[in-house]
């Protein structure tokens, strides 16, 4: 079994990697993830600025629409300035300059670079206020429909937006051609909310500042855990080491579904070519059945173990080349990853998982090949297992909020998605007996699924089963539907 | 090599849903012969072969092969050309015949040796490191075929292996097959094309309608079918008159008098009794006996005698459901 299985498996697997389908997927895959990653900020940073103007009798909106603008600059500059100390809540030395810097009067450019920043990493201001072209809304439609433009440092642009305070009505008016941009008039809104807060206040005596005190006053609600047996004297306090293996689990079961959505397209290609070049005999009378699948299967597991080696080892090169430029804070989150990653707990089940789910779904893909002499047969048989390939990657969106939510706990006993949810699971320390029942029944349904595709197979590579075979089977399971003699 | 009959197969039925396939079918392939399976298309040839090959189960019936039950083991001294030809179309010939010689239990070096040595043989050696895409449908079938024999197999099992091959290469793979044969390997090939069968068998098995009408050597198929020799003679002599003292039959066709010979008289015997008879003898022609006659008559009786079973099953389903 072994020489024949090995022998299939190194022809189909060296068939595979010979191709250049394969090593354009190796490459790109990763390139447009990262595309796919930093496309909102491209996108955002592709955007031209856009210029406003506000006519306004007096000030006061006028002023507190800068303030408003002004924070959603300082907040992007904090953001880029620390993301980590942003996302933890945790004091940052850098951020503590920054806003010292603020409270002496510096720009937010200023205030930046006195940070640390490079000012030519804080992007350009997506809006910018210009002086009023003219002093009433009526005069205002040729500049916002483009016929005339407006001076600004950049030269004539067209106006993008004006908000217009009305004198008689009192009511703030937001003029644009754009309807669906809303960035500006929800600044526009926050702004109104400030400023009328602010006069509350100032009708009763208090200052703004009171606010100020208050909110630097707030106590932070820290995030705490029962710890007991080794880690009792370890503090309490939930640390990124805690948030750790929930992250990783996101991301393993993630990249669970990642390499089985991205492999078992080749199983049922491969097994489509050999329906359609009708090599089955010449290979049934040299191969066992079982063996042919099996050798199958672990040409195409060696496929996905190749992509995740080269992956892993380029993400781990590239951490390696930059790690000079990693943040200390980013560094000992990617160290709390890895360890948890390690953790036998949780790795034991992901890699159980991953080889009974890619046996699963990659015997239902060679099963269904068999049956099909075209791509195009393969379609109409493929759709409803990718949609069940689909309903574990929305219940990952669950298991961000909260990976031990009842829908998940009942979901991972569906034998067809415990190999990606029991993973989001595991950090949670389901009971053993759980895990265990689990991953019994995630076996048998393997093994039972593995049972009838050989079954399928036999039936497409040596009977010549088709597509309309399957049709008239699942037609006669319709009460009340004929099919043809 | 074993002393093993190579195939025997036993009563062996196969059904496809309500469809006969084969039928009690009953034939040995001997040791060291070459023996022809044929049939026209649909009679059940490729069906019996894949059963002798343990690629289908019979539903009915015994196959032994080599000795047992088709298994890998057995399966690996036998060398196999399926009727429906195919290659993997991005390896090149030579790693297509490694491969098939690797599954069959060669060792690499050998394999590659032995494809390169068959690729040269057959002409081929110049492409044998061309992808299968590259090759004309007559270079892939040879390359399909070599893939067979690769791993020096005692028995062969052709399924239809001349046809889409131009006559030379027919003829270059009868060569090979007789090459084979004196190698030692006993093989059996599947055709509807007789005159394969008659220059290289020595056994023939005729299938129609799933079911065998024919099993012997060639000698058999002719006495099968019955001799006749041809006698012209002068307008008005009746020879069937002048020649039926003597023990013989003869029936106008056209110009001349066609006289069936039974299995102790010989054309010349038949010319004698003419002769004697005072015919005036215009011209005597011996019929030629073809694998070709034997096969319309044999493959028309059976599916005469199949249209006939049927249409009586059929008036009894009739009269039980009246």
């Amino acid at each position: 079994m072994i020489r024949s299985t090995y022998l299939v498996a190194r022809r189909d697997y060296l068939g595979y990697v010979s191709a250049w389908g394969f090593w354009l997927g190796l490459l790109f895959t990763p390139i447009i993830l990262g595309i796919f990653i930093l496309a909102p900020t491209f996108a955002q940073n592709a955007q031209p600025t856009r210029y406003y103007t506000i006519i306004e009798q007096g000030t006061d909106f006028t002023e507190a629409m800068r303030a408003q603008m002004s924070s959603t600059e300082v907040r992007t500059a904090r953001i880029i300035l620390d993301p980590m100390s942003i996302a933890d809540g945790e004091p940052s030395e850098t951020l503590a300059a920054f806003d010292q810097a603020l409270e002496s009067g510096a720009s937010v450019t200023e205030a930046y670079e006195a940070a640390g920043g490079n000012p030519a990493t804080l992007p350009r201001a997506d809006f910018v206020e210009v002086d009023p072209p003219v002093l009433t809304g009526a005069e205002l439609a040729p500049y916002l429909i483009g016929e005339t433009l407006i001076d600004t440092v950049d030269g004539p642009q067209p106006l993008f937006a004006a908000l217009l305070v009305n004198q008689d009505t009192q009511e703030i008016e937001y003029w644009s051609e754009n309807l669906q941009a809303r960035t500006l008039i929800s600044a526009a809104r926050q702004a109104e909310q400030d400023l009328q807060l602010d006069r509350a206040l100032a009708a009763v005596n208090v200052s703004r500042d009171v606010l100020t005190e208050a909110r630097a006053a707030r106590r932070d609600v820290k995030q705490q855990r029962v710890r007991s047996g080794e880690d009792a004297n370890v503090t309490s306090e939930v640390t990124q080491a805690d948030q750790a293996p929930f992250v990783v689990s996101i991301m393993m079961a993630f990249s669970l579904w990642f390499l089985i959505f991205s492999v078992i397209n080749y199983l049922l290609m491969g097994t489509i070519e050999e329906r359609s070049n009708k090599i089955f005999d010449s290979l049934l009378t040299s191969v066992k059945l079982p063996h042919l699948l099996a050798g199958k299967l672990i040409a195409v597991l060696l496929l996905a173990l190749t992509l995740m080696t080269f992956w892993g080892v380029g993400s781990s090169l590239l951490t390696w080349v930059m790690r000079d430029s990693i943040p200390d804070d980013v560094g000992s989150f990617l160290g709390s990853m890895i360890t948890a990653a390690a953790n036998p707990a949780l790795f034991i089940p992901a890699i159980i998982s991953f080889v009974l789910g890619y046996l699963m779904y990659g015997s239902m893909f060679l099963a269904l090949g068999s049956l099909c002499d075209t791509i195009q047969e393969a379609q109409t048989l493929m759709t409803p297992l990718f949609v069940m390939l689909m309903a574990p990657l929305a219940m990952l969106a669950f298991a961000v909020q909260d990976a031990e939510s009842a829908l998940i706990e009942i979901m991972a006993w569906v034998p067809f998605f415990t190999p990606f949810l029991l993973i989001l699971r595991m950090p949670t320390e389901p009971p053993v007996w759980e895990v265990l029942a689990q991953l019994g029944m995630m076996a048998l349904t393997t093994y039972i699924i593995l049972q009838l595709a050989t079954r399928v197979y036999r039936a497409g590579a040596v009977h010549g089963a088709g597509v309309n075979d399957v049709m008239a089977f699942f037609g006669k399971l319709i009460p009340g539907k004929k099919t043809a003699a | 090599m074993g002393d093993e009959m190579p195939l025997k197969m036993t009563g062996v039925s196969k059904w496809f849903g309500n469809f006969r396939a084969v039928y009690e079918l009953d034939f040995d392939v001997p040791q060291g012969s070459i023996v022809g399976f044929l049939g026209p298309n649909g009679a059940g040839k490729s069906t019996s072969l894949r059963m002798a090959l343990g690629v289908l189960s019979p539903d009915r019936g015994e196959v032994s092969l080599l000795g047992q039950r088709p298994n890998l083991e057995s399966l690996k001294r036998v060398g196999f050309l399926p009727e429906e030809r195919g290659l993997y179309k991005k390896m090149s010939a030579r790693q297509i015949i490694t491969y098939f010689a690797r599954l069959k239990g060669m060792t690499h070096r050998d394999a590659r040796a032995r494809a390169d040595e068959l690729l040269e043989m057959m002409g081929l050696g110049e492409f044998g490191r061309s992808r299968v895409t590259k090759l004309s449908k007559g270079m892939a079938q040879k390359v399909q075929i070599l893939s067979a024999l690769a791993h020096r197999p005692e028995f062969l099992i052709l399924d239809e292996p001349f046809s889409g091959l131009d006559p030379v290469n027919q003829q270059a793979l009868e060569d090979l097959i007789v090459e084979e044969h004196k190698r030692g390997a006993t093989i059996i090939f599947s055709t509807h094309v007789m005159e394969h069968a008659e220059r290289l068998c020595e056994k023939i098995v005729m299938m129609a309608r799933g079911r065998k009408v024919f099993e012997g050597t060639l000698n058999d198929a002719f006495t099968a079918l019955g001799r006749a020799v041809h006698i012209g003679v002068s307008e008005g002599f009746d020879l069937n008159a002048a020649i039926t003292p003597a023990g013989f039959t003869a029936s106008q066709d056209g110009d001349h008098w066609r006289i069936s010979l039974t299995q102790n008289q010989s054309s010349q015997d038949a010319l004698r009794a003419a002769i004697d008879a005072g015919a005036p003898i215009t011209s005597f022609t011996p019929e030629e006996a073809r694998l070709r006659d034997v096969f319309v008559s044999l493959v028309s009786e059976a599916e005469a005698q199949d249209l006939t079973d049927t249409l009586a099953a059929d008036a009894a389903q009739g009269r039980d459901a009246a």
